[in-house]
């Protein structure tokens, strides 16, 4: 069977400010694998993964060249086709950073925040949505019975599983992590592993990373980075 | 060398700190021993009945019930009007204002904040012989002309501490909701604001006990040494600290100087009544907005 191409990108530049950040990308990322990026720091591969979801315009002085699309509810888009608003964009394109950022509110409230974000008023709904996330990261077991606590009281492995699931209670297709294992021990870091590859059925996903040994467990295809230029 | 050094500022940071404990309990004590004598109902009621002045029925002549009417509605008053604009300026200025302008609506805000209030209150009075003249005399000096005076004497604090408190917002708390979905009102509204909520209160918190004991603006604006209650924003009225300021400086026997005094009190009182009504608030708001 032949792997679809969920992203691709032609001669795409970032700059910010006047500096030239990535220079002529043309990549084409395959669907529900784990696309692994890594190179030096400062080389552009946070730039790369806040691209896809739009997110560098919530940044002053960025601008880009060049295009994007993406394979979306079955048909290929222009991410920055004005009749795609960004927040659409961004429901269907999650995002996980390296540092857990729980909100500041409960453990039940965190997962079901993107809903309230949508408009999503059916209690019942809600309810169903943040269980099926929180056992999609295998955190259910563990926090059922405290769902009202703040979220920020959990170890960093339990945030950092909750951020994820905040991030696929909205069932999106791609999937952003920026580092999503590196602040955490090696064992939070395996339980994230494994979580990812269970997530290749239904996203494509694609992870920054600093370790090597990582993404030969994990990834199925590799680009390096170097001064924003890819290879891979 | 250097341990004795590390030793003396935490002597001088412990003397500092006795320093400040002892003027305030120095302060109070003053305070209590001169005014506790007067600190009666009559004090505050004079000779009348407490519940017909509370419930309105007669009003009160010699009493200070008047003066901290009016400090209550000079403070709601000028809340009401700062509030609203000064943490919608601190919005603006830290989340939509364009970097170019920045620096100088900064700069504007810094030179508000460091006007004297003797400057506002003229202000108010010019803004007043304004309308006077151009509404045929009838607004005059009023609780209301105070009130505006009193909020743009607030207003930098306001819309600096508000600034302040969105913009040293974790980046990463930030930039969350917006990955999630969220526009940028539902991020300001749904995620900044009660983060930064605390912070705001403090800043309100301040601007409160600046309106509670500000004497230069409402001296020119409207308080007068007997006016009773105001019956209507357009009216004239009494103050606490201006009541002080008139006692101490024309006061004919001790009783006078001693009801000063006690006047004194119940200022700090109502802004200790104040601080700590906020500070309920805060703990309340903060768990409705982010906890229900």
């Amino acid at each position: 069977m032949e792997t679809t191409m969920k992203i691709c990108t032609q001669s795409l530049c970032f700059y910010y400010r006047r500096q030239q950040v990535l220079h002529d990308i043309n990549l084409q990322l395959p669907a529900n694998q784990i696309t692994a990026i890594t190179g030096p720091s400062g080389s552009g591969k946070s730039t790369f993964l806040m691209v896809l979801n739009r997110l560098w315009e919530e940044i002053e002085g960025c601008s880009i060249s060049g295009k994007v699309t993406m394979e979306l509810n079955g048909h290929v888009k222009n991410i920055h086709d004005p009749a795609l608003p960004v927040r659409e964009l961004r429901r269907k394109v999650g995002m996980v950073f390296q540092q857990p950022n729980p909100l500041p509110m409960s453990i039940y409230k965190n997962i079901a925040f993107p809903l309230h974000l949508a408009h999503v008023n059916d209690k019942i709904q809600i309810r169903e949505n943040v269980e099926s996330a929180l056992r999609q990261v295998y955190l259910w077991d563990e926090v059922k019975d405290r769902l009202g606590d703040d979220g920020r009281l959990l170890s960093g492995g339990q945030q950092q599983r909750l951020c994820l699931a905040r991030a696929l209670v909205l069932n999106p297709e791609v999937l952003l992590l920026d580092e999503p294992t590196s602040s955490l021990d090696p064992e939070a870091s395996n339980a994230i592993e494994k979580l990812l590859i269970s997530l290749k059925s239904r996203c494509t996903l694609i992870m920054v990373s600093h370790y090597q040994d990582q993404i030969q467990r994990i990834a199925d295809l590799h680009i390096k980075v170097l001064n924003g230029r890819f290879s891979t | 060398m250097v341990k004795l050094f590390e030793n003396g500022i935490t002597v001088l940071s412990w003397l500092a700190t006795i320093l400040l404990l002892t003027s305030l309990f120095f302060l109070v004590a003053y305070l209590v021993y001169k005014g506790g004598s007067s600190l009666q109902l009559t004090l505050i009621f004079g000779d009348t009945a407490p519940l017909d002045a509370l419930m309105l029925k007669r009003q009160v002549f010699d009493g200070l019930l008047p003066a901290i009417g009016g400090t209550l509605l000079l403070i709601i008053g000028s809340m009401i009007i700062a509030i609203p604009v000064g943490v919608a300026g601190g919005i603006y200025m830290a989340e939509y204002c364009n970097s170019k302008i920045k620096p100088l609506y900064n700069l504007a805000f810094d030179v508000l904040a460091g006007v004297p209030s003797i400057i506002i209150g003229l202000a108010g009075l010019l803004l007043t012989i304004f309308l006077n003249r151009n509404f045929q005399g009838q607004i005059a000096t009023c609780l209301l002309i105070s009130c505006f005076s009193l909020a743009l004497l607030v207003l930098p604090y306001l819309i600096r501490t508000t600034q302040t408190a969105l913009e040293t917002i974790d980046p990463v708390i930030r930039k969350t909701a917006p990955v999630l979905g969220a526009s940028r009102l539902q991020n300001i509204t749904l995620v900044l604001l009660p983060d930064s909520l605390a912070d705001i209160i403090s800043g309100i918190i301040l601007a409160i006990g600046r309106c509670a004991e500000d004497t230069a603006v409402i001296m020119l604006t409207g308080a007068v040494a007997t006016a009773g209650l105001p019956h209507s924003p357009f009216a004239q009225y009494e103050a606490l600290p201006f009541y002080i300021y008139y006692i101490s400086s024309q006061y004919t026997g001790p009783d006078e100087l001693a009801r000063g005094f006690g006047a004194a009190i119940i200022l700090l009182l109502l802004c200790t009544g104040f601080l700590g009504f906020s500070v309920l608030i805060q703990r309340r708001l903060t768990t409705l907005l982010l906890y229900r």
